[in-house]
């Protein structure tokens, strides 16, 4: 009896800063949906409490004055052609080096992983002017590969142990029956994968719809700019024009897709990352 | 017919699909060269060319480089500023380990061991600030500190301390603390989740040998948990550590842009205004080695500290 009251007094002890932390979490999200909602006027009046009348203004201007729209649209591209690249190339390659024996294969595999360790921050200089090059400059193309290529070791790694699950069985019996090694491939494991090839990809595409650094290099104008360069844009522009409204709008604008895909996926967005960050 | 062919030892690998060498490496070639080629291109080249690079001086375009040997070199052991740039991302790497890791430990073992029944709840809220983009996290937060509406400053005269407000990120001694809240604020949820699965792994059988030895709960928290779960923190403070150093730099760039008066710049932003801003390209890429060779180091040596014999019972 004594210890179960100590347990309720400990568990309701422990709740304190558990609750104390959502809030934490929750509430300035929270504020930022509702802060989208207000004039800037009620902003300064009052900026942590609810708005008098809920108005979509700052959501209409966004999207005019401050062409959100273009931005959107190229994030979305960007996000869709990455998402895209990375799958056409991590695949084949996941597949080699999980089933095929040849020379190299574990050097290889050992230089896709430590990739995942490398500060690339060095080779954006020369990568800048690569792309420079190759006309892939101030390019949403141009940035989506270089987000493709950024996200292989990390697609390469969760497909091969995700690959490493499907039983051998299924590839000998279809051998047998006489299909080439690409159909193995792309009948065979692509779909047995499917589970990975989605997990892998929803990772994928909220890293590309985020990104904001690699973006901030590699484009340059306006008409180019991702969604998070267009906010950070709208940000250092608030602090003269005080459009603090038009802001927390185009933070909602980048928020909601992300949001909606984790109540979707939630289980395999965490299971994804923590398998990333596994191998470390 | 095709099948399988027994070699003497075992690597996780058939051959089953082997018709002759020739359209095995057909196959190979298929599924790895294009990929090979395309990490070559854009990450390869551009690692190895930057190491290149620093041994130029290059202002504006790749065309106009001279070599100047170890010049850059030089300049950056005599930049007052580098100094300050490697303390402020050790700043950031020992606040963020410190904090995510207490945090992050104590919520695991209380939404695992005490039975909380809403426990999903929280995993599913602490995790999220972990999939939300730099720019919003950094923006939200920017606002939170906001000298004159901002919620921590409000609070602060709403208790009674006008003393305590200030201008959080235009303040040069309080600008780079204040970086770490948001930080620790977005980086928790994984590692919770680590420890979380470490947790959930270990046996019931342990934790009832321990109480029958009379341990209490602290007892076996010490005893139990904290050993057992060691391969998932010595991992959880590695990874902190690696993305602290490869990318500290986003969240400075998106909330001070490393001002004021340089107080918030760490390595990676310092490289950006040197490269970007001020287009010297050459000095840009020696930063950059420096910081390549600072993480490897960092990394190695943590490593080394971190490791500890497994413990078994």
């Amino acid at each position: 009896m004594k210890r179960s009251v100590g347990n309720m007094i400990s568990r309701t002890g422990i709740r304190i800063p558990l609750i104390l932390w959502s809030i934490a979490v929750l509430y300035p999200i929270i504020w930022m949906f509702i802060g989208s909602f207000k004039s800037n006027a009620e902003i300064y009046a009052n900026p942590w409490g609810f708005p008098e009348t809920w108005n979509i203004q700052n959501f209409a201007t966004a999207w005019t004055e401050y062409s959100i729209d273009t931005s959107v649209f190229n994030s979305l591209i960007v996000t869709a052609v990455g998402a895209i690249l990375t799958l056409v190339l991590a695949i084949p390659t996941a597949y080699a080096l999980e089933r095929i024996r040849f020379k190299g294969s574990h050097f290889l595999f050992t230089l896709y992983i430590s990739a995942m360790m490398i500060p690339m921050v060095l080779g954006w200089i020369p990568l800048f002017f690569l792309l420079g090059q190759f006309n892939l400059l101030d390019n949403i193309f141009g940035l989506a590969i270089v987000y493709a290529i950024s996200q292989l070791p990390f697609s390469i790694f969760v497909l091969t142990s995700f690959m490493s699950t499907i039983p051998k069985s299924l590839e000998e019996s279809a051998a047998m029956d006489g299909m080439s090694p690409y159909g193995v491939l792309w009948k065979i494991i692509t779909p047995l994968s499917m589970s990975g090839i989605i997990t892998v990809t929803i990772m994928n595409a909220i890293q590309f719809w985020n990104e904001y650094f690699m973006a901030l290099i590699f484009l340059q104008s306006e008409e180019n700019y991702t969604l998070a360069l267009a906010i950070d844009f709208i940000s250092s522009e608030a602090q003269y024009t005080n459009a603090w409204g038009t802001l927390f709008a185009s933070l909602v604008i980048a928020i909601v897709p992300v949001i909606i895909l984790y109540s979707i996926f939630q289980q395999r967005i965490a299971k994804g990352m923590t398998e990333g960050a596994i191998k470390g | 017919m095709r099948f399988h062919i027994p070699y003497p030892y075992f690597t996780g690998k058939s051959d089953w699909m082997v018709q002759s060498k020739k359209q095995k490496y057909l196959f190979l070639a298929f599924c790895l060269i294009p990929t090979f080629i395309m990490f070559s291109i854009f990450t390869l080249y551009p690692l190895f060319s930057g190491l290149y690079y620093s041994f130029f001086d290059m202002s504006g375009s790749s065309q106009a480089k001279e070599f100047v040997g170890f010049d850059n070199y030089i300049k950056l052991f005599s930049d007052e500023i580098i100094p300050a740039t490697i303390w402020h991302d050790y700043f950031l790497v020992i606040t963020k380990v410190i904090g995510i890791m207490i945090m992050a430990v104590f919520i695991a073992v209380a939404l695992t061991q005490l039975k909380i029944k809403e426990a999903p709840f929280y995993r599913i809220i602490f995790f999220f600030p972990n999939i939300m983009s730099v720019v919003v996290i950094g923006i939200l937060w920017a606002f939170i500190y906001n000298p004159d509406l901002g919620l921590i400053n409000s609070g602060l005269e709403f208790l009674g301390l006008e003393n305590w407000t200030r201008a959080w990120l235009g303040n040069e001694n309080w600008a780079l603390t204040s970086l770490v809240l948001p930080s620790i604020w977005a980086g928790i949820g994984l590692f919770m989740l680590l420890l979380m699965g470490g947790i959930a792994n270990i046996s019931k059988s342990y934790y009832e040998a321990a109480r029958i030895d009379g341990a209490n709960e602290w007892q076996q928290f010490w005893k139990v948990t904290l050993p057992l779960v060691w391969p998932q923190i010595k991992i959880s403070i590695l990874y902190i550590v690696i993305t602290t150093l490869n990318g500290s730099f986003i969240i400075v760039q998106v909330m001070t842009g490393g001002g004021p008066n340089n107080t918030t710049h760490v390595m990676g932003s310092y490289l950006y205004q040197q490269a970007f801003q001020q287009y010297n390209f050459g000095y840009g890429a020696t930063i950059g080695v420096m910081i390549l060779v600072i993480s490897l180091l960092t990394v190695l040596i943590l490593q080394f500290i971190l490791r500890r014999d497994k413990v078994e019972y």
